[in-house]
């Protein structure tokens, strides 16, 4: 999809006070993108572009970097080498416009266990700027009104998810990453990922999904493969005309 | 206004972590009571002694708890990568490290409260000479104990030996407060010296500082 056209009127508006969006950027654009820990590289020259509204699949076995990809995107980790934009934002240096505009689904939920899903999400509202009429119905629409008021430590793996998705619903960020949403959910929790991310898509904003699930690429519009830190070619764009995925 | 709703928050979520895990209550109260206990009793009957003993010990009780606190409070943010969530938040992370030391400072507060009442009775401590000096030193010293631990408490959540580095860190820094502490503690409870109001100077002078520092420095620690 290109970066211009119908679905931009889509994409939420920029937040009073804030910087404006830049509309006219791709979504994400990696330049040599390199990320070491210690002496091991996750990440080796990463040159990547997602266009505004298109769903990105990113594949690859345990260790390939799809983590570590989807933090530097989301701003959780820096680049070691290299650099690049996110919604038309450096990815060093305007950091918190990035921030504001993104969300990241990883593995772990950042939920607090002693609060409860409803206390998490108000919690979440207060750091984001956003109102807090909608807890009760985003916390329905993943299932969980009737146990909002119970702490997170009692919840299932399946069942923090679904917060962690809740609160991705209420802020509507233009940038989603979700890395691995499916880990440990059953059918249902499936289900409410698979709505947040059929959401995402109708309202012309961005996803990266990086995920072993092989029953879950089909929403994607484009598919890339990564194996030991670097890009490997993707498939052709189904919906993109702009793949510029390149190996490192 | 608006850094002053995400401190509000940011400590109204930490003192509601710590109301429902009773740590303070289950761990720390009772490991400050022990410790005076234990001081008393090796020190002996002397109540001189004692007495001239009693606001070390009791600001050591303070700075143990302390630790345990400030470990507690980090604990609840790494159980699920919950600081990471703070980190990708766009807030002003100097409201994080506020109000992270804001619910230190009232938990030890109240723990205070209980410690100067259990030494008061141990050791005899007078309480009545100088009110207002107590209460400083207390207000104050627990306050630059508080900017030292939200400020370090981030730096050593990542540590592998974060149990043991914590306290490495804290407590050279934590001894000038301390002992300006002590000393006006033992001012306002009787001890001979005056100059209780010089003692409770260098306190706001230390707690300017550890909260300005922190206050600056707090978003650069907590990006990777």
């Amino acid at each position: 999809m290109s970066s211009s056209g119908a679905s931009n009127a889509l994409l939420p508006a920029s937040r009073p006070g804030s910087i404006p969006d830049r509309r006219g950027a791709a979504a994400i654009e990696l330049s040599g993108v390199t990320r070491v820990f210690g002496m091991s590289p996750a990440l080796v020259r990463v040159t990547l572009t997602v266009d505004r509204g298109e769903t990105l699949l990113v594949r690859g076995p345990n260790g390939a970097g799809k983590s570590t990809l989807l933090r530097v995107m989301g701003t959780a980790l820096s680049p070691t080498y290299g650099g690049g934009s996110v919604l038309g934002f450096d990815l060093s240096r305007e950091r918190d416009e990035i921030r504001r505009r993104t969300e990241l689904l990883g593995h772990r939920t950042r939920l607090y266990e002693d609060l409860s899903a409803r206390e998490n999400l108000r919690f979440a509202c207060v750091l984001y700027g956003i109102d807090q009429d909608g807890i009760g119905a985003v916390l329905e629409r993943v299932g969980l009104l009737d146990v909002a008021g119970e702490r997170v430590r009692a919840f299932s793996q399946g069942m923090r998810q679904r917060v962690a998705v809740a609160r991705a619903l209420m802020r509507e960020p233009e940038l989603l990453l979700l890395d691995e949403p499916y880990a440990g959910l059953d059918a249902d929790a499936k289900e409410v990922v698979d709505e947040a991310i059929t959401a995402a898509r109708a309202d012309g904003r961005t996803v990266v999904l990086a995920t072993h699930d092989p029953t879950r690429g089909a929403i994607a519009d484009r598919t890339v493969h990564m194996e030991q830190g670097r890009m490997l070619p993707g498939e052709p764009a189904r919906r993109s005309g702009r793949d510029q995925v390149t190996a490192g | 206004m608006k850094l002053f709703r995400e401190v509000v928050a940011v400590a109204a979520k930490d003192v509601r972590i710590e109301a429902r895990s009773r740590y303070a209550l289950g761990a720390v109260l009772p490991f400050a009571a022990t410790v005076l206990i234990a001081f008393g009793l090796s020190i002996g009957p002397g109540r001189t002694l004692l007495q001239e003993t009693a606001p070390g010990l009791l600001w050591l009780a303070v700075l143990f708890a302390s630790i345990l606190s400030f470990r507690r409070s980090y604990e609840a943010e790494g159980e699920d990568g919950a600081l990471e969530g703070l980190l990708l938040a766009p807030v002003d992370k100097a409201a994080v490290f506020l109000g992270k030391a804001a619910a230190v400072a009232g938990q030890l507060l109240v723990l205070e409260v209980v410690v100067v009442l259990l030494v008061s009775a141990l050791f005899g401590l007078s309480l009545g000479s100088e009110p207002a000096v107590l209460a400083g030193a207390f207000v104050l010293g627990t306050i630059g104990l508080a900017g030292v631990g939200s400020l370090f408490g981030v730096l050593t959540e990542s540590a592998r030996a974060r149990e043991a580095v914590f306290p490495l860190l804290v407590l050279p820094l934590a001894t000038p407060v301390l002992v300006a502490a002590v000393r006006a503690t033992a001012l306002a409870t009787g001890s001979p010296g005056g100059g209780g109001g010089s003692w409770l100077g260098l306190l706001l002078a230390f707690d300017v500082v550890f909260l300005s520092t922190g206050t600056l420095v707090y978003g650069y620690l907590l990006e990777d």
